[in-house]
Parts: structure tokens; C-alpha cells; sequence
């Protein structure tokens, strides 16, 4: 097992075989094509500071700027009916959570988990960008930054960097969408996934049998990667996502959000090492004709609530490690347009569900909709605090710094 | 040898202008390539030191030529090296000149999508190393180009890159440290990179001043403080580029409206009042002439060629860069003539290094496009795509993720199946004595001895050679 290390100088195979014999005794005695799934689940979590990775983070970004407001409503804001007597939500037709807060019907299959504490929100929350642009919105939110310009990486890209180890699973962030997010923009464990089938192994059958010699041998840090990634790929064979069976009997909904977030707990279960998925739902510039109780909104409301719910009955007890983060760039003018649909606005709505959220609650200040910047509801959260505060409670302890330039951290109090 | 190469460099560059007038750069790429020795013969020593210096002095040898050098000496070899002339293969020239963004201005590019440009200049970066003659050259333009990083997707920056390659970078690899960082300084890229168009005595911007330090002169904990950030950003108020109507866009430009005129004081040292652009300048020679810039441009270059950066190679490329005053080939040749050029711990390649040392090793012919692109692509590594001002990793933990991508692109090298590329895998193998894995070993692991899995068929073969945990390694 320590063959090869003795004629290497560099500390760095010396650190890295330190800390992974420990973890490598038992998968490497088990033998490259017997090893079980809980031994590779052992090798690829193990994390810098000796704290196991095994905790899976889910972020979903709302593109184009979901309408907070007709998502938790603030039905007991008169100024809400006011601004929208068209697209205003009757407190009728609200699974009301309190005085003032009510959730949008078409988020039914989630009442019963956000009333069991599963499921939380943070109101009136967003960046301290002032745009209404789309891309830089989005751009500023996905490298955690506070506002435009700085760091062009991304903040899941820097926690990768700010936690990296020897025993990094190359699968450690993966997007399942055809383009990698911003957020994961300069990460070296991360892979983008049009869909499972991308990650494949090519060329013909005797060639990819020899890797498994090849890489049967521990003997530098390349070479234990291999092994591992042989192993990731052995696995997902095995499993074959094709074959595959949600749990709880859930249904996931036959939409890119639900089919990705099936692949999602698929590769979570699987346990290669997966710490961060990103996925992404389109379509939420409503300007014109959003609709009510019924309509555009509604759909795409009744789609994530559909696609979380499967998700979270799939995922069972695995549930408690994991977190799902649904964000938006932006929430919408409070005032209705026209064309009975909303303008680009300032502070939205950001969802937290599963593993360490306080639920059962609406988070955040609220600025109320009397006192209003440009027309547009405040931003009394710094998206930035939920993600800090998610990293500090549940995941690696990283250098914020690093990870959030110049944030100073405000709880949220989110995570418990 | 020598003869030999000249008639194959003048039938290239035959071949190469033929090209041209049918405007292909994939064309005359085919023949950059230079054809093969008529006999391939092992190394003479098992881990051959001419193979060890090839693959950290170069990018990797070319069939052939570790037994040129084993003829020629170490030493001849890194001398001509240090002093490239100027004969460039002329097919690569040639191939060159048909590339958009080395052949357009900033203005006229403007026309052309980014992704494009993107291309352009990768596919001149991969041609350059893979079919450049003066390799040393070659791998210190990528070392600087990491150095001097730039995010080719940040505003404009795709289109200013191919000047800052041609004005800040290839001119001063061998030249003084100190007028690189000037010539950086004053790059649009970089300006716009790092912000300093928004840097101007109303309101500084301090991102241009704090990397200046941080990462292109002194290193972290190099001796600066917070306050020196604040004042070497002050220093470089007005400094942007052009943007004037009617006036050459794309060229650096100093704003003095923009500057501040204050004294001000850098590392102890009094800038007086009343200075204009020379304020700048002045930070400059002050950061270059420095004990940290010495210790930490020398550490990294280091990091780069021989693996460690404490060792007698980083000692005595110190001494060099202190009694050459920066002088980038003082400090280069003692690192490259360094012992531990040759024994020093092996380092990871990253991505290009793979992809260039692959199809260096099997005399491949490619046009640097989408194919090769593409599988860069997969394995992390697209060039001038790396967002931070750091420049891609060099550890090997950055790249254990892209193995997977590695061997994929090693089994579609050595079936044929990378866009643009080919390689002369029957010629090889009959030069080489007959035996595919063990002409596979010869070329790209230097040795007949190392351990590869014997397969029937040839293109399986070279395969699993270039999937080798050894080949990820120089």
C-alpha cells in the first residue's frame, strides 16, 4: 500500500498519504472491483479538517426574478391589494402562516412540510445590487459577492478551493444542467452534467479494463484519484440511473426542474461524494399576464412545490443531510404593471428546505411595503448571511473571508 | 540532424504558403508537424535525463528528439533554448497568421463573437506548444500568462488579450521582470480586469493595486500593508484605457483629469506631489527592486519547473534575480541548468500540459480547434478562462477531478477520434521496432521498462500509455 511514496519528496504526496491511510486501509484490502458502497462513500467524503463530508447541499436558481410577493404574501399589508388589484392573491385562497404572511396555493404540496418545520423562507432578501439587470443581478448573486465587479469566481467554486483536500471526489459539485452556473465558475472538483449519461468512461472495452490496473495501485496522488474515480464510475454503473426507483413513492414531474432534481437525489444516494448540486428553473420574468390562482406563476410554482416534495420523499431520512436552497436574482415590483404581470425589483424570496432549517417560519425583517425603495420592497437580508450561516452550521468550516469578500456575517438565524 | 531538419523546415514552409493562398489555417497546421526520424530507437537510459529535461524545459519531447538531445548535450540544448532566434518553424508562422485575433486589431475584433476570439487564441496557444521550436520560451509564455492572468470573459478582455500575449507577455519572458510588470500595467486587459478604469482620485478603487502586490510582485505577507494598498492605488489613479470617440480604442491611456496628485508613500518610500503617470512607474521599480519580489517571483518559477520552492535551484534563481536586477533569463537559466531540474519531485500537468505533451510525443498532426478545444474543455483547463487573477493551479489536488476527461481524450487521440488531429500511429510503431506498447513506453514515458498492460490491439495501446498515472506526471 505505501509503494511508491518513499521516492517521492514532495510533501504534498506525504500529507496526502498520511491522511488517507486511515480511510484507505479498508477499501484497498476490500479490492478495486468488490469494494462496497459504503466504503467509497468513506473515501470519497473525507474532508480537510478531518470532518466528514457528509452533508449535500441542493441550490436551485429561480431565473429571471421570481415574484416574492405573490409567492409568500403579505396579506395582512392592506398596501398589498392596493398595488395589485388585479394580481393581488385573495387572503381566501393563502395557506396563511400567521398575521401577516400567507403561501401561494399552488405551493399545496409543501403546506404540510413547511408546517411540520421542514420548510422555511427568508423575505425581502437579495444583494446589495441595486440593478435590475437580469445577467449582472444574477452574476453578483452566484459569486457572493455584495455588488457588481470583484471577484469573478464563484462562491461554491471558492468553499471548494477554501475546503479542498487529497480526497476530493471528483464529483464534489456538479451541475445538472448543460452550462455550468456562475457559481461554480473556477471550481476543479466540478462537473456539469447535461444529464447522468455525460459522465461516462470512452474507448473500447480492454482499454478501459486496463485502467483498472493501471490505477490499482496507490502509489501518487493522480493514481489514488484514478482509483476513486474508477470506483465513482463503477458505482454509477451498478446503479444504473436508468433502473432507477425513487424511494417514498414519489413522483417526480416529467419537467427539466423534476427530472434534475431525480438525478440530483439519484447521485446523492449513490454516495460518490457529491457535496453541491446546482440546478436551474427558467421562465420567471413574469411581465406580463402572471396570473392568480391560476396562470403562468402558478405553473412554475406548482412545479418546484411538486419537484421538492418528490424530492424530499425520495431522499427519506437522508433528508436531515441534506439542504436545499431555492434562490432568485431579484424580487419584483410590488406594484402590478399594465399588462397584469411585474417589473424587475429589489429584495425576493429565498426558500430553505431539509437538513438544519429551522422551518415552519418566514425569516428575514420585514421592511413592509409603506416605506418602499423605487417602488420595490427592500433588502433586509443579505442573501450572503443564509449561505454563511448554511457553511458554518452544516458544511466544512471554511475561511468565510474567502469565500464571502468583505461580508460582515449577520445570522439569520436559519440554521439550527 | 540539423540538415535534416532545415530541408523539412523549407518544404514546410513550401507547403505553408500554398496554404495561405487557400486561406486554411488547418492546412498549413498539418504541416508544422515535422516528419518522422526514420528510426525511432529506445532511450538510451531508462529514464533518460534528456527525457526528464524535455518534459519540464519543453513540452515534452517529440519522437526523436530525446535522442537529438542525448547527442547534442544537456547543456547545448538549454543554451540555444535561452536564446531563442528568430527562426520560428515556418509552417507554425504561417499557421499563425490566418488566426483572427492575432490577425485583427482590438477595433476590428469587435465585430466577431467572444467565444470566437476565445478560440483563436487558444488554437495559437496549443499550435505554439506543440509545434514551437523554441520550447523554453513557450513554457515561460504559460507560466507568465498564468501569472499575469486574465479572465477572458470579464468585459472586453478576449478582445485585448491577443495584445497583451504579444506586448506584455512574449516580449519579456527573457527580458527584465521589471518592465513586464510596466508592460502589464499599462495593458487594457488588465486594467479592465481588475477594475482600474474605475480607479480615479474621486473614487479609488483599490483591486488593481492590492493584486499588483499580492500576486505579480511581493506574494501575501510580501511586506505591504493595507495602507500601502490604499497609497500604490492612488499611485495608479488615471491609469485606463482608451475610450474616446475617434480615438484608437483598446489603447492604454492615462487620464490625468482622473489622477491624484498627492504625496504619497509606498513601503516606506516618499512619492512626491505633482507626479503624473510616473507615480505609477515609480511603484513599480519599488515592487521589482524588492527582497520579497526576488524571493517570491523566484519561489513560484520554481514551483513551476522543478516542483519545490525552497530547494538550491530557488536559492541561487534569488541571487540571480538580485544581481541581474530582474533579469528574467539570469534567473531562468539558473533555475533550467539547476540538478534538480533533473531529480526534483515530479510535478502534476495540468490540463494543456497533458493535451500538448500528448500529441507532441506521438508527432501528432492537429489544427488546435474545436477538438482539441473541446477536450480541454472537459478537463478544467480552457485557456484564458481561469476567473481568478491567480491563474490556473498548479498542485496536483486541483486536478485530481479531471482524470476521467484525461482518459477520454487518451482513448479519442489514439483512435483517431480528437476533431482536426490525427496522429501517424502505423509509422510509429514500424519505426520504432514493431511493438506497440513498447514504442507507446519509448515515446511518452522515456522508458521501454515502465509498467503498461500489454494490449492486442495498437490504438489500445497507446491509450492506456497516455492514461498512465505516469504520463499525468513530468
Amino acid at each position: 500500500m505505501e509503494i511508491g511514496y518513499e521516492s517521492l519528496s514532495c510533501d504534498l504526496y506525504r500529507e496526502a498519504a498520511i491522511s488517507r491511510r486511515k480511510l484507505l486501509t479498508g477499501g484497498l484490502l476490500a479490492g478495486l472491483a468488490g469494494l462496497a458502497p459504503s466504503a467509497l462513500s468513506q473515501v470519497s467524503v473525507a474532508g480537510k479538517q478531518g470532518r466528514t463530508r457528509d452533508h449535500s447541499v441542493v441550490v436551485i436558481f429561480l431565473r429571471g426574478g421570481a415574484d416574492g410577493l405573490n409567492i409568500v404574501t403579505p396579506y395582512g399589508e392592506d398596501g398589498y391589494y392596493r398595488a395589485r388589484p388585479g394580481l393581488g392573491l385573495a387572503k381566501g385562497d393563502l395557506h396563511k402562516v400567521g398575521d401577516l404572511f400567507g403561501l401561494n396555493p399552488a405551493l399545496k404540496p409543501l403546506f404540510q412540510r413547511y408546517d411540520d418545520g421542514e420548510l422555511a423562507f427568508v423575505h425581502a432578501c437579495g444583494s446589495q445590487d441595486k440593478t435590475r439587470s437580469h445577467f449582472e443581478a444574477m452574476s453578483t448573486m452566484e459569486r457572493g459577492l455584495a455588488a457588481e465587479g470583484g471577484a469573478a469566481s464563484g462562491w461554491i467554486a471558492r468553499y471548494l478551493s477554501a475546503t479542498s483536500s487529497a480526497s476530493n471526489s471528483p464529483l464534489r459539485a456538479v451541475s445538472i444542467a448543460s452550462v455550468a452556473p456562475d457559481s461554480l465558475s473556477g471550481a476543479t472538483h466540478a462537473t456539469s452534467l447535461g444529464s447522468l449519461a455525460d459522465y461516462r468512461l470512452a474507448g473500447s472495452e480492454s482499454f478501459r479494463t486496463a485502467l483498472g490496473s493501471l490505477y490499482a495501485q496507490n502509489k501518487d496522488a493522480m493514481a489514488q484519484a484514478g482509483h476513486e474515480t474508477l470506483q465513482v464510475l463503477g458505482q454509477l454503473d451498478k446503479l444504473k440511473y436508468a433502473d432507477y426507483v425513487p424511494s417514498g413513492s414519489a413522483s417526480y414531474p416529467d419537467t427539466g426542474m423534476g427530472q434534475g432534481l431525480k438525478q440530483a437525489a439519484f447521485l446523492l444516494k449513490a454516495g460518490v461524494g457529491v457535496e453541491m448540486a446546482c440546478l436551474d428553473g427558467g421562465g420567471w420574468d413574469t411581465h406580463v399576464a402572471q396570473g392568480t390562482t391560476v396562470g403562468w406563476l402558478t405553473g412554475l410554482l406548482d412545479e418546484v412545490a411538486k419537484s421538492l416534495d418528490a424530492f424530499a420523499r425520495d431522499m427519506g431520512t437522508r433528508m436531515e443531510k441534506t439542504t436545499v436552497l431555492v434562490q432568485t436574482e431579484f424580487g419584483r415590483r410590488v406594484a402590478e404593471n399594465a399588462g397584469l404581470g411585474t417589473d424587475h425589483g429589489r429584495g425576493g424570496v429565498l426558500w430553505a428546505m431539509g437538513g438544519g432549517v429551522k422551518g415552519g417560519k418566514v425569516y428575514g425583517e420585514w421592511p413592509g411595503l409603506e416605506d418602499l425603495e423605487g417602488g420595490d420592497l427592500r433588502v433586509t437580508t443579505d442573501y450572503r448571511n443564509v449561505l454563511a450561516e448554511l457553511i458554518g452550521a452544516k458544511l466544512e468550516p471554511a475561511d468565510l473571508a474567502s469565500v464571502f469578500p468583505g461580508l460582515r456575517a449577520k445570522p439569520v438565524g436559519l440554521f439550527g | 540532424m540539423s540538415v535534416s531538419r532545415r530541408e523539412v523546415l523549407q518544404a514546410g514552409a513550401g507547403l505553408g504558403v500554398a496554404a495561405t493562398v487557400g486561406g486554411c489555417t488547418t492546412f498549413a497546421s498539418r504541416y508544422a508537424a515535422a516528419p518522422l526520424p526514420a528510426e525511432l530507437p529506445p532511450p538510451k537510459l531508462a529514464h533518460s535525463p534528456a527525457f526528464r529535461l524535455l518534459n519540464r524545459a519543453a513540452f515534452g519531447p517529440v519522437p526523436g528528439q530525446v535522442a537529438e538531445v542525448e547527442a547534442s548535450g544537456l547543456s547545448t540544448f538549454l543554451d540555444a533554448q535561452l536564446k531563442p532566434g528568430g527562426d520560428e518553424n515556418p509552417a507554425l508562422m504561417i499557421a499563425l497568421q490566418g488566426i483572427m485575433p492575432l490577425r485583427m486589431d482590438a477595433t476590428e475584433l469587435r465585430d466577431e463573437p467572444e467565444h470566437e476570439v476565445l478560440r483563436g487564441l487558444q488554437q495559437a496557444a496549443i499550435l505554439r506548444a506543440v509545434y514551437g521550436r523554441w520550447q523554453l520560451q513557450e513554457r515561460l509564455v504559460d507560466f507568465w500568462s498564468n501569472h499575469f492572468n486574465i479572465y477572458g470573459r470579464k468585459g472586453l478582455a478576449a478582445y485585448r488579450k491577443a495584445t497583451d500575449e504579444t506586448k506584455v507577455i512574449r516580449p519579456h519572458v527573457f527580458g527584465s521582470f521589471g518592465e513586464m510588470v510596466k508592460a502589464s500595467a499599462q495593458s487594457p486587459a488588465m486594467l479592465a480586469y481588475l477594475d482600474n478604469q474605475l480607479n480615479t482620485s474621486a473614487g479609488p478603487n483599490e483591486n488593481y493595486a492590492r493584486e499588483l502586490m499580492e500576486l505579480h510582485t511581493l506574494g501575501v505577507g510580501g511586506g505591504y500593508t493595507q495602507r500601502d494598498v490604499e497609497e500604490v492605488a492612488r499611485c495608479f489613479t488615471g491609469w485606463t484605457y482608451e475610450t474616446r470617440y475617434l480615438k484608437p480604442r483598446g489603447k492604454f491611456r492615462f487620464d490625468e483629469t482622473r489622477h491624484d496628485f498627492g504625496e504619497k508613500k509606498v513601503l516606506g518610500q516618499r512619492i512626491p506631489a505633482g507626479g503624473g503617470m510616473e507615480d505609477g512607474l515609480r511603484v513599480i521599480e519599488i515592487l521589482a527592486a524588492h527582497t520579497s519580489a526576488a524571493k517570491f517571483v523566484t519561489r513560484k518559477l520554481c514551483k513551476y519547473f522543478v516542483g519545490t520552492d525552497d530547494g538550491p535551484a530557488q536559492r541561487a534563481a534569488e541571487r540571480a534575480y538580485q544581481d541581474s536586477k530582474g533579469d528574467l533569463r539570469a534567473v531562468t537559466a539558473a533555475i533550467v541548468k539547476s540538478p534538480e531540474m533533473l531529480e526534483g519531485a515530479p510535478i502534476v500537468k495540468r490540463p494543456f500540459d497533458y493535451v500538448v505533451s500528448a500529441l507532441r510525443g506521438l508527432g501528432a498532426t492537429t489544427d488546435g480547434s474545436r477538438g482539441v478545444q473541446g477536450h480541454l474543455q472537459s478537463m478544467g483547463q480552457p485557456l484564458y478562462q481561469w476567473p481568478m487573477p491567480d491563474g490556473y493551479p498548479d498542485g496536483a489536488e486541483a486536478w485530481t477531478g479531471s482524470l476521467l476527461a484525461r482518459w477520454n481524450f487518451a482513448a479519442a487521440l489514439a483512435s483517431g477520434a480528437v476533431g482536426g488531429t490525427t496522429i501517424p500511429l502505423a509509422a510509429l510503431i514500424q519505426r520504432g521496432g514493431g511493438d506497440a506498447a513498447t514504442v507507446a513506453a519509448n515515446l511518452l514515458l522515456g522508458s521501454p521498462d515502465s509498467q503498461v498492460p500489454r494490449l492486442e490491439m495498437p490504438a489500445d495501446a497507446f491509450a492506456a500509455t497516455l492514461a498512465t498515472p505516469e504520463f499525468q506526471w513530468r
